[in-house]
């Protein structure tokens, strides 16, 4: 038997703040998170920090070897579990399940390795080390059942939610916490993107607005940190115990370009959005918002607006499209989560967040970009997010109202 | 001199646990609550502390007491 997977909990800790509806707020103001960071730097830095009180979630004893990328999801995923309104031993522990995004682990923990003058921490590789955040969650709320990390890059959460939204609906769990962390804003990690050529640049006092996706003059994305989760439940289960849903995950789908490892590729995309709507039953005008990968890079964009035009056909006018990273940052192996949590927002409130510093659309990123002054969306029923990640995988969350 | 008082600060200091709640001579993993992570890297702050380098052969040590035995051998050996 196949499950609705329903959306009952959601947990972030952003640039924002750690609050879903102030995050979304912020989003749908267009105000940027972005800031100047490092200025010891040889080049200018811009980057979406979270002020984070370790201390609401740990003692100083419990933060022996945990990595910040390891707080904020313990943090993220608590949150996300008590807005479902659930303890932590509402469920059999060995059918809950954590399915975790991470790109690149405990960057902090490296860096301090690497800076310590020889000096280096026993913990630095319990500390780094990818699946750490999701081994923290399943300690912290006991999940006894599967604890995935995927490393994914761009896509790691998005793909994790789409894997917990499958051992959902085969009944596998009952229960998964589903999203991602990342933090990795330290300067050697900083200086490594700066050298990819793919971060944003920007004058003296103009970081906040350094992100322009799909504008004619978009350099690059941000970096950005922070953590978001999901709670998935079946549809009965979450009727049984009187649950709010946000929205049903209604489709996922994944693929790979197999063509390049870091250029993007549209036929792949393509892929994974027919993908998606196959499996929700759902046609392209069905579809009302797309929060967008979106990560403003002068090749990127381009491959993603082909990719919805070869897919939406006809019907591409009716879907509105906004990428958020212009104002939370790439949050990278936290992209896919956070930015599914603000498409399941979008679909439960009927307000799309806007596309920010889009002043001149670029013509070969033709699209319904969502407008500052236009953000209501009162007949939407179905909302999409795309992460399109280096490494050539692709992965396209459909949401539906529930 | 023995760094027992020394070690109780540091461990205050790191862990926020009160000297008090501590009996130097009970096991800190079972009393403490130091798993053996959390007294790997104790014995590592130890080292940066009073710049010494701690044997490995001693890392079974359970107490605050026998830890401070240790690190006054290794203390006294440095100044010898």
């Amino acid at each position: 038997m196949n499950h609705e997977v329903c959306v009952t909990g959601l947990g972030v800790v952003a640039p924002h703040g750690d609050e879903p509806g102030t995050l979304f707020q912020a989003l749908l103001d267009g105000q940027s998170a972005i800031r100047p960071i490092f200025p010891e730097l040889p080049r200018p830095a811009a980057a979406a920090t979270v002020a984070f009180d370790e201390t609401r979630w740990f003692t100083k004893l419990q933060l022996a070897g945990v990595d910040r990328v390891s707080q904020l999801a313990v943090a993220a995923a608590d949150l996300a579990l008590r807005d479902a309104g659930l303890a932590a031993n509402d469920a059999d522990p060995e059918r809950m399940g954590v399915y975790a995004g991470c790109g690149m682990g405990g960057a902090a923990a490296l860096e301090a390795a690497y800076r310590g003058n020889g000096r280096v921490s026993p913990l630095t590789i319990p500390a780094f080390m990818p699946n750490a955040p999701a081994a923290h969650v399943a300690m912290r709320q006991r999940v006894q059942g599967p604890v995935l990390t995927y490393s994914i890059a761009c896509a790691s959460s998005s793909v994790a939610i789409a894997e917990a939204a499958k051992a959902i609906r085969r009944g596998e769990v009952d229960m998964a916490i589903a999203g991602g962390s990342e933090a990795l804003i330290v300067p050697g990690v900083v200086l490594a993107w700066q050298a990819m050529q793919t971060l944003a640049s920007f004058q003296p006092g103009e970081a906040a607005g350094a992100v322009r996706p799909f504008a004619s003059d978009r350099s690059g994305f941000a970096l950005g940190e922070g953590a978001a989760f999901l709670v998935l439940e079946s549809a009965e289960r979450a009727r049984g115990r009187g649950a709010r849903s946000y929205a049903t995950l209604a489709g996922w789908g994944l693929s790979s370009d197999a063509t390049h490892l870091t250029k993007p590729d549209a036929p792949g995309q393509a892929r994974a959005l027919r993908q998606a709507l196959r499996q929700a039953g759902l046609a392209p005008r069905d579809v009302g918002y797309c929060n967008a990968h979106g990560t403003a890079t002068r090749i990127g964009d381009v491959v993603e607006r082909n990719a919805l035009a070869n897919v939406w056909g006809n019907d591409l006018d009716s879907l509105r499209v906004s990428s958020t990273k212009a104002l939370h940052g790439h949050m990278l192996g936290a992209a896919g989560a956070i930015e599914a949590l603000v498409t399941v927002l979008a679909l439960h409130h009927r307000q799309l967040p806007p596309n920010a510093n889009c002043s001149e659309v670029d013509p070969a990123c033709s699209l319904n970009l969502v407008a500052q002054h236009d953000t209501g969306a009162p007949a939407i029923e179905a909302a999409m997010s795309n992460s399109f990640a280096f490494g050539g995988t692709n992965s396209v969350l459909l949401f539906r109202r529930s | 001199m023995s760094s027992l008082k020394e070690l109780q600060d540091l461990i205050h200091e790191k862990y926020g646990i009160e000297p008090s709640k501590l009996d130097p001579n009970a096991s800190m993993r079972e009393t403490g609550g130091l798993d053996s992570l959390a007294l790997a890297e104790f014995l590592f702050a130890i080292e940066d502390h009073f710049g010494i380098t701690m044997p490995d052969e001693d890392a079974n040590i359970d107490t605050l007491t026998e830890l401070a035995v240790l690190v006054d051998k290794v203390r006294a050996a440095k100044t010898a």
